[in-house]
């Protein structure tokens, strides 16, 4: 039935193409920009259009821009020049004047930085990811003593291995054994969340050791990144990039997204009244379901509600 | 009988129902196990918080495998997964040399416990790739085996992250069950 589908729209798609485009004198990426405001909407209609694009100036395009932000090579100093680049080839190809479309030229540019930029931010947060914690790297100690410092400000880690590490949700005495597959970029996530909303992260620490409803902070934390990589990986959270990001999307981005998670996460947790920990596979594939189900809203916007509860 | 019951029967597949039992210390492996069983991807496992449930179809058996936490603070929930389970399954570290001692207790606590009476060990001596883990066999001497007389045990070596011996392992364990 799918193959059906994909052979009627490989032949009708490119005859509704050519009559919009002789009746309204736009192109589809035209069209697309003008006909929706820039969001999740216009980014992904381009994204689609240019995606399924088989006139070959194009097709080499995507490739070039994909082979750049593979390697990591788009970034903020030649950012005006790849954007330009791909403006300009677009301008040519569809015979469109960027004098009388000066509108398009703006709208189009920023969507390619969207799309590519969310395809860099996948290649660099894979890279810390597989990257192991290494208690021989003193980057990744003093992360991990950081970490420390920014959620217990007023106690004194005794010693490297520790007890109190427990304190702040790791499994035992020593944190290096519990980033597993999630690697520095567990680390960093929880780190983000701790140094940068400071009031949100100690609250939600503060619940993690309620005496009925408590839960492993860092353990669930780093859980929050996998479910966080997940949805990047397999495309769901281009909405919340799409519509929440200023400029080129990077890491700082990924870690926002992460910190929206796992506060919305511990909200739900405390909702939920779980019995017991062992409720967390249930509640955390409840959770995954209602984000997933609101990334399919194109509109949905994301942002932390900083509310102080007493539970 | 009704007419969902009926279905469900016609539906039902000849293969026996096993629940097993997957428990150790943390970062001892078994949800690495696991996802092997499963064959699924090992390489983004994180620790886990509660526990996780998978059904695997091996030598005519539908295996129910529970993976629990092995944190301490989820340990004293271990016993609310013993009822009616055919194998348990205990993963050790052989490379963790610092809680033998720890993992041994765990697992004699486990044995001495009413509703696991005669159940079935399977022990998997895991990260035998790691240098200076312990063999299999120093492993069983360790954790003084050899001196189980209530119960059928076994020890198995692995590397469950390259997913060698596991299969041995659960190959056994359901012979030990067709007995």
């Amino acid at each position: 039935m799918y193959s059906i589908w994909m052979y009627i729209s490989y032949y009708i798609r490119p005859l509704i193409k050519w009559f919009l485009r002789k009746t309204t004198g736009l192109c589809e990426l035209q069209r697309i920009c003008y006909g929706e405001k820039h969001g999740s909407v216009r980014i992904k209609g381009v994204e689609n259009s240019l995606n399924l694009s088989r006139c070959p100036q194009i097709k080499l395009l995507v490739n070039h821009l994909n082979d750049v932000c593979d390697n990591q090579r788009f970034t903020a100093s030649n950012e005006r020049e790849i954007l330009e680049g791909a403006t300009r080839t677009v301008l040519w190809v569809k015979q469109i004047n960027p004098q009388v479309h000066l509108q398009f030229v703006k709208s189009f540019s920023r969507c390619v930085e969207q799309i590519w930029g969310y395809r860099q931010l996948m290649t660099e947060v894979e890279t810390l990811r597989t990257t192991s914690y290494d208690a021989d790297n003193l980057d990744h100690e003093r992360k991990l003593y950081e970490l420390w410092n920014n959620l217990k400000p007023d106690e004194v880690l005794t010693s490297r291995v520790s007890k109190q590490w427990q304190d702040i949700g790791f499994q035992g005495d020593d944190p290096k054994t519990d980033f597993r597959g999630m690697g520095l970029l567990g680390l960093e996530n929880l780190l983000f969340f701790a140094e940068e909303f400071k009031g949100p992260a100690s609250h939600v620490l503060s619940h993690s050791l309620h005496p009925h409803y408590g839960y492993a902070f860092a353990i669930v934390g780093i859980n929050i990144t996998s479910m966080a990589w997940c949805l990047l990986r397999d495309g769901n959270a281009k909405t919340y990039f799409y519509n929440t990001c200023k400029s080129l999307p990077n890491i700082h981005h990924f870690h926002q997204f992460y910190c929206y998670l796992f506060y919305e996460f511990d909200r739900f947790w405390i909702e939920c009244k779980p019995k017991n920990i062992m409720e967390f596979s249930d509640i955390r594939t409840k959770f995954e379901e209602n984000i997933r189900a609101s990334l399919l809203d194109p509109h949905g916007v994301f942002r932390i509600n900083v509310s102080v509860d007493t539970v | 009988m009704g007419l969902l019951s009926l279905l469900r029967k016609l539906r039902s597949s000849p293969e026996k129902d096993l629940r097993l039992l997957l428990l150790g210390l943390d970062n001892a492996g078994k949800t690495t196990i696991l996802k092997m069983l499963a064959s699924e991807d090992i390489t983004h496992v994180t620790p886990t918080a509660g526990f996780n449930i998978k059904s695997v179809i091996s030598d005519g058996f539908k295996l129910n495998v529970w993976d629990i936490g092995g944190q301490k603070k989820i340990r004293p929930y271990w016993k609310n997964y013993f009822e009616n389970t055919d194998v348990l399954i205990y993963v050790v570290d052989s490379s963790d040399k610092k809680r033998l001692e720890e993992t041994g207790l765990e697992l004699y606590e486990l044995l001495a416990d009413e509703k696991l009476e005669n159940v079935p060990l399977l022990v998997y001596a895991n990260k035998q790739d790691l240098p200076d883990s312990l063999t299999a066999s120093d492993l069983a001497q360790a954790l003084g085996l050899p001196t189980i007389k209530d119960r059928a045990w076994q020890i198995q070596a692995c590397t469950a992250s390259q997913g060698i011996g596991v299969r041995e392992g659960m190959e056994w364990a359901c012979k030990s069950i067709k007995k």
